[in-house]
């Protein structure tokens, strides 16, 4: 039984703080500039191939697969931002929650179908994996899935300190919070859009290579985690990244015990359930400050 | 707001005399298309585009008229193809019978995504459509459940992931034999006909200002009197009716209906035909259904680049062109109508055509 019980928690730990690097990812594009990427998920895709290709196809070491997987995934924040963002920002404010998430849904299906062009669609595997378990008591821990903890709590650290202790964080901050008032007070608001959609780019390019290493290399990997994504950013509130964390957490830890309980396929429509739940009773999230809307 | 200047008080406005024209060369061109047209292949393909533009035109009335970004669309017709074609083959239903009944039951589907995302806006309407979409489409691919045998083979309730086949058609082939496609055609064009003449109704009457108002500013719309959830539900149920009958038609067409019609590329197809024709226009979703079906034919030479160029188009559409080829084109009416400088510049299309809202959101 504590076999058992372990397993699902290990389990729903190591994907909790998968979805939870996803989530602070959209969540924080959203939190600062009211953007929903759709292309997120193809970010995702992006560097676990990149680091793929940076470690089978050019036999580098593991350290730099990673390096060109944050690499990549700043990369596509920055053309996103150059390409897509600016020139949205350039029209009428009311219509950018919308055309963003449209034109980003286009570059997503772009993204992903040249990554398709480009490696095939079978399956690959990412070397990024280390083997065995780990023994403390009675327990089994894998080391794939404690590596993964620990990177995710790495990068969780350093966006903390990012956005709570450099002059960067704090415009991204302020920003966040009224975009009018950061502007007059001199702070670059494009430049801030610039750093946010690079840094979120970046998460998602480490996601994509943890994400990878614990399934396989598809076109479609980012996907999945990212509608896991999403429902967890409704559930915390969009943009808030604490409760995006404890979201993430407490939902993959749920959807594990249902997978357990009743079969691989009611995971997800789990979720669904307690997301329409919290909805009815919370619209905008747990954690989410309820918006007040001037007419 | 809108630009629609207040409708001209005489019997019939210019845009609406317009919009008859308009109709009266289409209606001309469905008829004489299949005089002209003898390829089948053609002929399939345009009434498959038929159903993109019934589909597209709901959607542009969930989201072009009233502003809910629905990601639910091709779950709704989906449900309709289903009910429909699960009638016909639990029940032995003629497939006439229970097209409507399909309908039907994708309103009541519609009706209950729409409850669940009443008190939310925006993205989050969309976030929870897409989950709601997304998990339709996994409990029909991973139903292996034995619900009936047929014959030796064991079938799932919901078709799992084939789906359904040979559950009946629409009758054409026994009453036209060679021709059937012809006659396909002819009902699924009355169907789209049908769905433009409903949709005209419901954005030119006070519900569809109702929609549009709710849009523009919901909170100055709900004080003056507007019911913010009679008219989202109003509208969910309403886009889901054509689209869920849609859905019957298009599975008694192919005979077939299956889980691909879920598929993410299925709904950025129709988000894609909406987005290139214009966002929230009459004539868009038929625009962008001709401009994105040519230009799916083209890229079909260069095969695997079909997806790709599809997505860059849409990115593309939405950065350049805003408000559409519909809008763009209004735009450029009243450039030429302001170079004239006539006093009344009021053309059909730009009068559908929305300027982005001045205040609210």
């Amino acid at each position: 039984m504590t076999d058992v019980l372990m397993a699902i928690l290990v389990a729903g730990f190591t994907s909790g703080a998968l979805y939870a690097l996803a989530t602070v990812g959209l969540s924080l594009v959203w939190g600062s500039m009211g953007m929903l990427n759709m292309a997120h998920a193809a970010m995702l895709t992006l560097g676990g191939y990149v680091a793929f290709t940076v470690i089978t196809s050019l036999g580098l070491p593991i350290a730099l697969g990673f390096a060109g997987a944050i690499v990549a995934g700043a990369v596509a924040g920055a053309i996103l931002y150059f390409a897509i963002v600016r020139n949205l920002l350039k029209n009428d404010k009311s219509t950018f929650e919308a055309n963003v998430m449209i034109a980003t849904v286009g570059i997503g299906i772009a993204l992903e179908n040249a990554i398709l062009l480009t490696y095939g669609g079978q399956p690959l595997k990412q070397p990024v994996s280390i083997a065995g378990t780990f023994r403390l008591g009675p327990l089994t821990l894998p080391w794939q899935n404690l590596m993964i903890i620990a990177v995710v709590v790495v990068m969780m650290v350093v966006v903390s300190l990012a956005l709570g202790r450099t002059r960067m964080g704090r415009a991204i901050r302020a920003t966040a919070q009224n975009r009018d008032a950061a502007q007059l007070m001199g702070v670059a608001v494009n430049r801030v859009y610039l750093q946010v959609l690079m840094l979120s780019g970046a998460l998602a390019g480490i996601c994509g290579v943890m994400v990878s290493s614990m399934t396989q290399l598809s076109p479609p990997l980012g996907n999945d985690p990212m509608l896991k994504a999403f429902i967890m950013c409704v559930v915390a509130g969009l943009g808030n990244l604490p409760g995006a964390v404890a979201a993430a957490l407490g939902l993959a830890l749920l959807e594990s015990f249902v997978q357990y309980a009743l079969g691989a396929r009611w995971g997800f429509p789990s979720l669904l359930f307690v997301v329409i739940a919290v909805l009815i009773w919370r619209p905008s999230g747990l954690f989410g400050r309820a918006e007040i809307r001037r007419m | 707001m809108t630009e629609t200047r207040p409708m001209s008080r005489s019997s019939m406005s210019r845009s609406a005399k317009t919009d008859l024209a308009i109709s009266l060369v289409l209606i001309a061109a469905a008829i004489a298309l299949p005089f002209m047209v003898d390829s089948r292949y053609i002929l399939g393909q345009i009434v498959l585009a038929l159903f993109y533009a019934t589909i597209a035109s709901q959607w542009n009335l969930l989201f072009g008229f009233s502003g809910i970004f629905s990601l639910a669309q091709m779950a709704i017709f989906a449900f309709g193809g289903y009910a429909t074609a699960m009638f016909c083959f639990y029940f032995g239903w003629n497939v006439w019978a229970a097209l409507v009944p399909g309908a039907l039951g994708a309103v009541l589907f519609s009706l209950v995504v729409g409850l669940a995302c009443l008190r939310l806006t925006g993205v989050y309407v969309a976030l929870l459509t897409l989950a709601i979409a997304q998990t339709m489409y996994l409990l029909i691919v991973t139903d292996t459940e034995c619900f009936v045998m047929v014959g030796s083979v064991c079938r799932q309730f919901t078709g799992g992931a084939v789906g359904f086949a040979r559950f009946g058609d629409l009758g054409t082939r026994a009453l036209l034999r060679a021709q059937w496609l012809v006659g396909n055609y002819a009902i699924i064009a009355v169907l789209f006909a049908l769905t433009m003449v409903f949709t005209y109704a419901i954005v030119k009457s006070p519900i569809g200002l109702a929609f549009r108002a709710l849009k523009d500013n919901p909170g100055y719309a709900v004080a003056r009197g507007v019911n913010r959830f009679q008219a989202q539900l109003l509208v969910f149920g309403i886009s889901a009716f054509f689209t869920g009958l849609a859905g019957g038609f298009y599975a008694a067409h192919f005979q077939a209906i299956g889980p691909g019609v879920l598929s993410m590329s299925q709904l950025m197809f129709i988000i894609a035909i909406v987005v290139v024709g214009g966002v929230g226009t009459f004539w868009g979703p038929l625009v962008g259904t001709v401009v994105l079906v040519l230009a799916d034919e083209l890229m079909r030479e260069s095969g695997e680049f079909r997806t790709l160029g599809l997505g860059l188009i849409i990115a593309l559409s939405v950065v350049l062109m805003p408000k559409g080829l519909v809008g763009r084109f209004g735009d450029l009416v009243h450039w030429l109508a302001r170079r004239r400088a006539s006093p009344d510049s009021n053309t059909a299309v730009s009068n559908i055509v929305q300027s982005p809202a001045p205040a609210g959101k």
